[in-house]
């Protein structure tokens, strides 16, 4: 097993630099996601410690071994593809044996091998059968099994499950995290759904055009998002945002004022965005809670729980409701009430978070 | 029966009125289908009607229609003439080496371009080997003819400074076949690379980046992924070939070949054209082409049932 470390790792293409000197350090057996919007350099990066793509500067180490120069074969990575990479005319037991054949392990070694990682897999049925004969869960899992059974030191997934439908994707993450679970294998995992970021992560390393704008296990993030990018990336709905300015003790928004957590007293006139999670807000008012009036547009009923989708002022916001099996109660909802010590605020200008400036400043 | 005839008219009925509709929906797509369709009926079904004087005595002045059958007589004649079964034979000879070394040029030339990085060297390469297909015929055999010729040719010339005597090649039999199918591969070789290259610019680039990581070196990745990818444009490509097996370029031929090397130039088409043309016995050119006609047509369904049964891999 090994750790990947990246240190101001930077790539371009010509004059256009799409990565601009990320540092990361993945320890050994770690599951690392990276997530962010198409075009913010993730896969580029994923790419990059493959060696896939030449590293433009900085240093690439895998297991402590400098790597920017080492080819991909000598790097000792598995990479599952997008669209599985799967040789169409080869069946499932030649395509997972085709790694181990170009490096001329012992065929009986090789058939050992891709028996145990079929049964893991459960693919022993369909070892026989070529990928246009397997649905798409089972072409996924084939891909995997074709990066298993190389034993590396790291697996490199590029966004392995957007080509599968919702169904079949929960269930592959729910395997893939099983998976590294019982391998223990050092994982980076690309992707642009912030759910299996969140789901399959033990830190995620949110980027957005070609830098990182914060690294942290999902609940750290959640929770305490560095700035306005983080907060509106991860989260369904996403942080409804709001512009404000501070008050004594909490701020004003558009005339109404909300109470806000004691981080951020003080700081009268400053102008901020309030972040206010969706599933947050309560329908009746609790200890610490201010009011917000709201002119709720639309309903949406997800069984459970309702999507409110509103105005206030300018602003479009989204809120959770639950429905208690019935929504009719939910189309007169004028006000949603907002607890103090669990909105976030942001600088207006920069759109970094407060509350690490506010903890810094106040350490300091 | 009679349950049935009703449900038969019905469905036929409706089949109509979904091409009805069809055509009315899309008609500008079937009105630029329509010049060839009016092509293949005048040029390739409209003369099938002629070829029922392979069955007669045809005469100019009594026409098609009114000229006597004769059943297979013309076909008995075909049996038993000599230099007709020559032409068969050097047809099949010529044709066998033309897929033995002229099918698998472009394959080969194709898989070599793919190979090459250097994109300006690439694009030139491609237009040197892409531009005897645009020169005609005739100019191709005049370069040919010149270049073996044994006074001043090219290749007369290279031998002499060994100190060898000049050969005259267009008058030897032995070597009209190499000469033809050689002249071939370089003439059709490059722009026949060109559907090979576009079924490997086809290829998911994954698979190559997939074999990388894999430890795949070039070579293993052109054998086990680019090859077997275009296996289907191959086999589409041969059975497509075999169906011309007995379709010997005839410009070609007939602008290379001479009385002397006809032992191994004669080809069914140039036979046909100077029994049927020079020697007026269109009939009997008519029973030959027929016979190639039927002999290609085997050929190409045979190929097609075996590929189909045995890459799944069919042109229908």
């Amino acid at each position: 097993m090994a750790g990947v470390n990246l240190s101001s790792i930077v790539k371009s293409y010509g004059a256009l630099q799409v990565v601009h000197g990320i540092d990361l350090e993945v320890a050994e057996k770690e599951f690392v996601v990276l997530v962010g919007p198409s075009g913010c350099g993730k896969s580029t990066t994923l790419r990059m410690i493959a060696g896939l793509e030449e590293i433009t500067a900085g240093d690439l180490t895998i297991d402590d071994r400098r790597v920017n120069r080492v080819a991909p074969k000598d790097r000792d990575v598995a990479m599952v593809f997008q669209n599985y990479a799967l040789y169409p005319h080869l069946n499932v037991a030649e395509n997972m044996a085709f790694g181990l054949r170009i490096r001329k392990m012992p065929k009986e070694q090789i058939k050992t091998t891709i028996d145990d990682v079929a049964e893991v897999l459960g693919l022993t049925p369909y070892l026989q059968r070529r990928p246009a004969d397997l649905s798409g869960g089972q072409r996924q899992r084939v891909a995997m099994g074709r990066a298993i059974v190389r034993h590396p030191k790291v697996f490199l997934f590029d966004e392995p499950l957007s080509n599968l439908d919702a169904k079949l994707r929960t269930q592959m993450r729910a395997e893939i995290k099983r998976l590294h679970n019982r391998l223990g294998v050092t994982s980076v995992y690309v992707t642009h759904d912030q759910v299996e970021a969140m789901t399959l992560a033990d830190r995620i390393v949110v980027m957005n055009d070609g830098a990182i704008e914060q690294v942290g296990t999902p609940m750290e993030l959640f929770n305490h998002p560095a700035n306005t990018f983080v907060a509106g990336f991860l989260g369904s709905p996403p942080m409804n945002m709001v512009p404000g300015v501070l008050t004594q003790t909490g701020a004003r928004l558009a005339g109404v004022e909300i109470g806000l957590g004691a981080q951020y007293h003080g700081q009268a006139g400053r102008e901020v965005i309030v972040g206010i999670r969706p599933e947050h807000v309560t329908l009746t008012a609790t200890q610490d809670s201010s009011p917000l009036p709201i002119a709720l547009d639309l309903v949406e009923p997800l069984g459970s729980e309702a999507l409110l989708h509103a105005h206030f002022g300018a602003a479009e916001l989204v809120f959770k409701a639950e429905t208690n099996g019935d929504i009719a109660h939910l189309s007169g909802v004028s006000e949603v009430h907002v607890p103090a010590g669990l909105v976030k605020v942001f600088d207006a200008a920069t759109g970094r978070a407060l509350e690490g400036q506010t903890k810094a400043a106040k350490e300091g | 029966m009679s349950e049935h005839g009703p449900t038969h008219k019905s469905t036929r009925h409706d089949r109509w009125i979904r091409l009805i509709d069809h055509l009315r929906a899309d008609w500008q797509i079937y009105l630029m289908l329509l010049p060839t369709i009016v092509w293949f009926l005048v040029f390739l079904y409209k003369p099938m009607y002629g070829l029922q004087i392979a069955f007669k005595d045809y005469s100019i002045f009594k026409g098609v229609a009114n000229s006597p059958w004769v059943g297979l007589e013309h076909f008995h004649t075909l049996w038993d003439n000599d230099q007709f079964w020559r032409a068969v034979t050097n047809t099949i000879k010529i044709s066998a080496l033309n897929l033995l070394f002229g099918f698998p040029a472009p394959i080969i030339l194709a898989l070599m371009f793919n190979e090459v990085m250097n994109a300006s060297y690439k694009r030139t390469a491609q237009t040197i080997v892409y531009l005897p297909h645009f020169i005609s015929s005739v100019i191709i055999a005049g370069i040919v003819i010149t270049a073996f010729s044994p006074t001043a040719g090219i290749i007369n010339t290279l031998i002499g400074w060994f100190g060898l005597d000049p050969i005259y090649f267009l008058t030897q039999p032995e070597w009209f076949r190499p000469i033809f199918v050689g002249t071939g591969i370089w003439q059709e070789a490059g722009f026949g690379s060109i559907v090979f290259l576009a079924a490997i610019a086809g290829v998911n680039p994954s698979l190559y980046e997939s074999a990388v990581v894999d430890g795949a070196n070039r070579w293993q990745m052109m054998w086990k992924i680019t090859i077997p990818s275009i296996l289907p444009t191959i086999l589409i490509m041969l059975i497509i070939r075999i169906g011309n097996v007995m379709e010997v370029s005839f410009e070609l031929v007939i602008l290379l070949y001479q009385p002397a090397t006809y032992a191994t130039s004669d080809v069914v088409n140039t036979w046909v054209y100077r029994q049927g043309l020079q020697s007026g016995q269109y009939d009997l050119a008519a029973a030959a082409g027929l016979f190639n006609a039927i002999v290609a047509f085997v050929l190409v369904m045979s190929a097609n049932t075996l590929s189909r049964r045995f890459s799944r891999t069919s042109l229908w």
